[in-house]
């Protein structure tokens, strides 16, 4: 007796990214579509905000004061919005395929916030890889679009501390974005009934 | 001979409602099983058999009656307690294996202690341990898809051994295996169920099964119709 009310079920951080890493990684086509969705919002982000950087750190330099148009800012949300959903639908399939997993875990000890936790770990790891990806490819495509006016050597003249508070910023967003579209599905997953997951069939 | 009741049955009833009508899926099933008893329970599909795993299991509520797992009310506890007496007392064993697609066979031996809290090292070695005594010590790093289904039955039984569990509930385990793989699946359990000391109930039609365990209890429409006695006696050592 007890021993069932003492028992202890753990699950811990560490534990929840070794095996959100190997899904992962096991089912790559879906990782890469989630990062390339993110990193793609991003990367437009990223760009806007670093053209305007190299506008503003080519007009200190001598260069005439040009501008990035407002109308793009409105873009850059909706392509972000775009992200968001395009990734909690690929999770909540991600959700339907593993229900039978979900059930199985459930039913070896995992609680309701082991599963919420996993599938929040795996959203985390992709909003990672998809930020640094999305900010080299932002850096690219600032260079590319500001280049061929103030010269591709303008990213040298920029404050170091600045790049590195839009990295940062990139990143958090890429984070919070991946962690937010995914809180739906891991939900989901999380308040699956173990005797009907596990009778389910694909 | 001492008959220690591990697992007790009191006018436990089940009730679905399905598009209006109600579903008696076990309806007044009374039954008390033994440590290390080995039990059969065999019926059409639809008698129940799964229902009352899952009830034993404490994945589902009886709508009344009561489930006592070594003497506690299972009914009584919370999803805490519930899990902890799913992970740490009660090891599953299923038809379709259940196995985690992107786990190795030692990953998913070693999950169920990765949730009892064991240290890593001691869960993988355990799990090692394990897949070694049912023969599976050359395929340690394998994936299930990588596995042969007697194989992949074999991971799921040491999985459901992982963390010392007095009971094991296998639903159907040798449905999904030809014969000769199904029969290896038995000895193996029966070995477990003897050496060990565990009590083994096992839904199955596989008349080979029936004939390892010590009571057979036949079930229809939610009411167990009677119980025998199997052909391997019950021997305590």
């Amino acid at each position: 007796m007890s021993e069932i009310k003492q028992g202890k079920i753990t699950f811990s951080f560490k534990d929840a990214i070794n095996l959100g890493f190997n899904y992962l990684r096991r089912r790559r086509d879906r990782s890469l579509l989630n990062i390339a969705s993110i990193s793609l919002g991003l990367s437009f982000y990223t760009s806007l905000i670093l053209t305007d950087v190299f506008y503003q750190t080519y007009a200190s330099i001598g260069g005439s004061s040009l501008s990035v148009e407002s109308t793009y800012y409105w873009l850059v949300i909706i392509a972000l919005i775009v992200s968001v959903v395009g990734i909690t639908n690929a999770m909540l399939i991600s959700v339907f395929e593993r229900i039978r997993e979900i059930g199985t875990m459930k039913c070896i000890g995992a609680l309701d916030q082991h599963v919420l936790l996993l599938f929040l770990v795996e959203a985390f790891l992709q909003g990672l890889v998809g930020g640094f990806i999305g900010f080299i490819l932002g850096v690219i495509a600032a260079l590319v679009s500001t280049g061929f006016t103030t010269g591709f050597d303008i990213i040298t003249y920029v404050d170091p501390t600045r790049m590195i508070t839009i990295f940062l910023t990139s990143l958090s967003i890429s984070l919070i974005l991946s962690v937010v579209a995914t809180m739906y599905p891991a939900y989901r997953a999380s308040k699956l009934d173990p005797v009907e997951a596990l009778r389910y069939e694909l | 001979m001492s008959f220690e009741k591990v697992i007790e049955l009191k006018e436990l009833a089940r009730y679905f409602e399905v598009g209006g009508d109600l579903v008696k899926a076990l309806d007044g099933v009374n039954l008390d099983i033994g440590r290390g008893e080995y039990v059969s329970l065999v019926g059409p599909s639809g008698s129940g058999k799964t229902t009352l795993f899952n009830m034993i299991g404490g994945l589902d509520r009886p709508t009344q009656g009561s489930v006592y797992i070594d003497g506690v009310d299972i009914s009584k506890l919370d999803a805490y307690e519930l899990a902890w007496l799913r992970c740490r007392r009660i090891g599953y064993i299923f038809q379709s294996f259940n196995l985690i697609q992107v786990l190795t066979a030692l990953e998913n031996v070693a999950l169920p202690t990765v949730f009892a809290g064991l240290p890593r090292d001691e869960g993988n070695d355990k799990a090692q341990k394990l897949l070694e005594s049912v023969g599976l010590g050359e395929r340690l790093h394998h994936k299930p898809t990588q596995l042969s289904a007697g194989q992949q039955q074999r991971v799921a039984i040491a999985r459901a051994l992982a963390n010392d569990p007095a009971i094991i509930l296998a639903d159907e385990p040798t449905g999904n295996l030809d014969l000769k793989t199904g029969t290896e699946i038995i000895d193996l359990l029966h070995k477990l169920n003897r050496s060990k000391g565990l009590t083994l109930v096992a839904a199955t039609h596989d008349l080979k099964m029936i004939k390892a365990s010590d009571r057979v209890v036949m079930m229809r429409d939610g009411k167990i119709e009677k119980i025998e006695k199997g052909e391997a006696p019950l021997n305590h050592n």
